[in-house]
């Protein structure tokens, strides 16, 4: 490499870590500053640490949050894995009549924007007693978490050959047998691609949650969306930068979890 | 074999919560319901629609948005990838960076924006000094509309840039290295290695991510929401903003329904004609 590009390179880089970098350690100064000391600017943080005090005791009102995400983004992470890997596995080997329309519609609900069918989900789930209930929230979020899980599993199942699967039939596997004792390990990497990415969309979701809770279910965006002071009670800028701190955890550890799998098998698919 | 009975289970759940609500927004486009007097009104909601400025300028900003956007976070995110390729401790440190963006709430976003751009906030210092330097102008996202529709874009960048990372990263470092190695013997330049032999290995991830992206910017809300709520005026008011403004405060709900039926079917046009550009007409499940 020229010196040029090396330079160009370390310069960029520099940049971007500069960039980065800013808004996180602000963010996490905020969390541990007074409400003056976020009033008259921080660059240096005064190390109050009532806002993460707040965070884990309190009125628990950040605890309850906290607790709701960690059931609704669990529960619908595992409905939807369940209910996309039989999907995927028919979609990429069966042909049947239309199957290319139904994957495109199916595609069309992760593009839905919350704000179309929040509506529609408040008059329908009032009907059905499932308003502010966990059970009403993870079924909400199979509108986008479906298509999304099925899209990235049906991208990696039609990069495993056809004729493993054949030698397997041909050993007297039922379709059954197959997909538990061949399919299933060999789609690791995918389901752990997929998992990240629904626990990455339904824990940071904040439409739905808003409109289709209001105390019971309510999940951490919704309440931070409330401490913000655009829905409710004022501005809270330090218990909200702590929080939202506390909701990276789980996607980090879940991240770190999976990491192998992402490098390693991160075709998602071939065209 | 015919197993086709193993699809069921997703298409109910997706059916109930993808199909229903769009029968409900078709019933109420064609009444205003919940208004004093709901009456029958036919297509009146959708011929109002195109006469409207507010929205017919609210789609024109938002695909303005997302394209710019991501044509900053796209090959940003590539050419980061490239760079950080290798493994080293500087590396690591440079990609956990550039990971944690993503996981953090929009909201969360939004509200770390707003901090920063104030006008003593880090952001708002730099952009502060440097604009007033060069053209004399004070930074200020609540009365600038440049400024303001320029930083919600950085926010989407810096919010998202990771995501792209992560995946051509992937991408890259599960490519078939054979390629590469024959391209290169052949005596091909850095430019024809990459349109030959790495671009159509990246290619699905590549329409994986920028689908993912262009849907999600088409959709975006809470961030804008949170830093400027559409403001000035109506210089950042993006689609999803005046419906909620429609239907959740002002409860005009058949024209709100009208509106969100449209703006779905100009996303779904979007991602079509994307999918078919990208995979030249074959579409994603080949």
């Amino acid at each position: 490499m020229t010196f040029i590009a090396k330079t160009l390179k370390i310069i960029l880089l520099s940049f971007v870590v500069f960039m980065f970098f800013i808004p996180l350690y602000f963010t996490f100064a905020v969390s541990l500053s007074s409400k003056a000391r976020i009033n008259e600017g921080v660059i240096i943080p005064d190390f109050y640490l009532g806002n993460w005090l707040e965070i884990f005791g309190g009125f628990g009102y950040w605890r309850n949050g906290i607790i709701n995400s960690l059931i609704v983004s669990t529960a619908a992470m595992g409905v939807s894995l369940l209910v996309s890997l039989p999907a995927a596995f028919v979609f990429t080997r069966y042909r049947f009549l239309a199957d290319k329309h139904l994957f495109f519609w199916l595609l069309t609900n992760r593009m839905a924007p919350p704000v179309v069918f929040s509506i529609p989900y408040l008059m329908i789930w009032r009907g059905l007693n499932l308003w502010d209930t966990h059970y009403g929230l993870v079924l909400a979020y199979m509108v986008f978490l479906i298509p999304l899980t099925i899209w990235i599993l049906a991208g990696f199942l039609s990069s495993i050959p056809k004729e493993i699967d054949e030698a397997a039939y041909i050993d007297g596997y039922s379709t059954f047998t197959l997909f538990r004792k061949i399919t299933l390990p060999l789609l690791k990497p995918a389901i752990g691609v997929a998992m990240f990415f629904a626990w990455l969309f339904s824990w940071t979701e904040m439409f739905f949650a808003s409109v289709l809770t209001s105390s019971v279910a309510k999940t951490l965006p919704a309440q931070l969306l409330t401490a913000l002071g655009k829905v409710g009670w004022g501005i809270e800028y330090g218990p909200a930068a702590a929080a939202g701190f506390v909701s990276v955890i789980p996607g980090l550890i879940l991240l770190y979890w999976i990491r192998k799998y992402l490098l390693r098998g991160f075709v998602i698919g071939r065209l | 074999m015919e197993k086709t009975w193993l699809l069921p289970p997703a298409l109910i759940v997706t059916g109930f919560v993808g199909i229903l609500p769009i029968f409900a927004l078709l019933n109420y486009s064609l009444q205003t319901p919940f208004e004093l007097e709901n009456k029958f009104v036919g297509l009146d909601n959708f011929s109002k629609l195109f006469k409207d400025y507010r929205f017919t300028d609210a789609v024109i900003r938002t695909i303005i948005f997302a394209a710019t956007s991501l044509a900053i976070q796209i090959p940003l995110g590539l050419g980061l990838a490239y760079l950080l390729r290798g493994a080293s401790k500087l590396n690591a440190f440079i990609s956990s960076l550039l990971i944690l963006p993503p996981l953090f709430p929009p909201v969360t976003i939004g509200m770390m924006w707003l901090l920063l751009t104030r006008s003593n906030g880090p952001f708002g210092l730099i952009f502060n000094s440097i604009l007033t330097s060069l053209t004399g102008e004070a930074y200020n996202i609540y009365g600038n509309a440049v400024h303001s529709f320029a930083t919600i874009i950085l926010m989407d960048v810096w919010h998202w840039t990771g995501l792209t990372y992560l995946i051509f990263l992937a991408a890259l470092s599960s490519m078939d290295e054979t390629y590469l190695l024959s391209a290169r013997t052949e005596g091909a330049t850095r430019w024809q290695i990459f349109k030959y032999a790495e671009f159509p290995q990246i290619l699905y991830p590549l329409l994986f991510i920028i689908l993912i992206r262009l849907i999600d910017s088409l959709k975006i809300f809470d961030e804008v929401f949170i830093l400027t709520g559409g403001g000035p005026g109506l210089s950042t008011e993006f689609v999803t903003q005046y419906i909620r403004t429609m239907s959740i405060e002002q409860w005009i709900f058949g024209y709100s329904s009208a509106m969100s039926l449209v703006y779905l079917f100009i996303i779904i046009i979007f991602c079509w004609l994307l999918i078919i550009g990208l995979t030249k007409g074959r579409g994603i499940l080949e």
